[in-house]
């Protein structure tokens, strides 16, 4: 299922490991706060944060999280009609099947701090993603799965902040490609730089939109910054123009996003190998949360390894460690 | 810092076209889209305004939008060398 479950200290904590697992930025999130902690006496904690999150659908997609991936998609529009606000029939089994030591706490009715984290939480639409992660893969500290369903969703939690625009409606992915296309070619035609764009559709609901050519370093800015914003303004301009609810776009240029993810990737597995020669654990740099997934998915099927990660918010990274046994 | 800037005119014209096309593309009125550019310390400040009713699309959730407009514009702004800054003003 496309929802996941994540604990910690806190509620930010929580999150943010639910961010790591799904891979995207806090803005592509949907987050319900299950469970605020509760501290203890001298500050031990009793109870730990819980949250249950998703990927906000059309939002920000990595490409590693392609395989496992099933459309969920029963006739399209109408799955989206039955999604209003607090209308979602939950069903909520997390991938996650090392969830024994889930906190046996009910989701807490009417929480002041679940209230404010619910206004981040838009309304959900269709489901986006069947997320199959191994088992056991230790990513989480503290994870807990359950069956959540019963009164865990409550309407006050849902909002609809990005889609108070315009009802989505299903758009041809090509049409959305062309639309996004089109926006950027008359983009970088404002740039007044020379750049090709092809725009292809994918499986699963992917649009790839390519923007090629030379001197195009300033598209991709610091650390590919400006082609997140990119890729952000892209989606904002095809929603607007197309009111699509469907598919999702991802925009690279000049191959940056594809080749720094190889790259990462091939560095993953190369700090694998140290931990496991040295049986030293090893910290990489903070990283963003679709960086810290591919480093995750790349050593799941490492042996002699696992990941986690720690830090909070931009001190964010992930920890290699070597697997006990 | 003592070069002399001409407030009259738009000193960063590429940025000032990236910011009115992606604004214009953003809103449901482009034609209430309108730039102003005022000169600051180092650089150049746009200020855009859109209508009422648009000022959720240009500014996104948690200043997300808004957030990439200025990340976008700034790019240009630096491939003709100035250092510009985006308000977004009601």
């Amino acid at each position: 299922m496309e929802w996941i479950e994540t604990t910690g200290k806190s509620i930010e904590e929580a999150k943010e490991a639910a961010l790591d697992e799904l891979g995207v930025d806090e803005q592509d999130a949907e987050f319900e706060v299950l469970a605020e902690p509760k501290a203890g006496l001298f500050g031990r904690m009793r109870g730990e944060a819980r949250v249950r999150s998703r990927v906000r659908p059309t939002a920000p997609r990595p490409k590693d999280d392609r395989r496992n991936r099933r459309r969920n998609r029963a006739g399209g529009a109408a799955g989206e009609t039955a999604s209003a606000p607090g209308a979602v029939a939950t069903t909520a089994v997390s991938a996650e099947a090392s969830g024994s030591d889930a906190p046996a706490a009910a989701p807490a009715g009417g929480d002041p701090v679940g209230e404010a984290i619910a206004e981040a939480a838009a309304a959900v639409t269709e489901s986006p993603a069947d997320k199959g992660r191994p088992a056991g893969s230790g990513r989480r500290n503290g994870s807990a799965s359950a069956g959540t369903g019963r009164g865990s969703r409550r309407a006050t939690e849902e909002r609809n902040e990005e889609r108070d625009k315009m009802s989505n409606v299903d758009v041809p992915l090509e049409e959305q490609g062309k639309v996004a296309r089109e926006f950027l070619l008359g983009l970088v035609q404002e740039f007044g730089v020379a750049a090709e764009v092809t725009a292809t559709v994918g499986d699963e609901d992917v649009i790839d939109v390519a923007v090629t050519g030379t001197d195009l370093g300033m598209l991709i800015g610091p650390k590919g910054t400006t082609l997140l914003a990119l890729q952000d303004l892209t989606r904002s301009a095809v929603q607007q123009k197309t009111s699509a609810g469907n598919g999702r776009i991802n925009v690279d240029v000049a191959g940056y996003r594809r080749k720094r993810s190889e790259a990462l990737a091939r560095f993953a597995l190369q700090i694998a190998e140290n931990v496991k020669a040295t049986g030293v654990r090893q910290a990489l740099e903070p990283m963003s949360a679709v960086d810290r997934k591919v480093v995750h998915d790349t050593l799941t099927d490492v042996d002699g390894v696992s990941t986690i990660s720690e830090g909070e918010d931009a001190r964010r990274h992930v920890v290699v460690v070597p697997a006990e046994d | 810092m003592s070069e002399t800037v001409d407030s009259d005119v738009p000193e960063a014209p590429r940025a000032t076209a990236v910011l009115t096309y992606l604004a214009t593309h953003l809103v449901d009125g482009p034609e209430q889209v309108s730039i102003e550019s005022s000169p600051t310390r180092n650089g150049v400040k746009l200020s855009l305004s859109v209508a009422p009713d648009d000022m959720g699309k240009v500014i996104g959730r948690r200043g997300r939008i808004a957030q990439s407009i200025r990340s976008v514009v700034r790019a240009a702004g630096a491939r003709e060398g100035v250092d510009v800054s985006v308000d977004i003003v009601d």
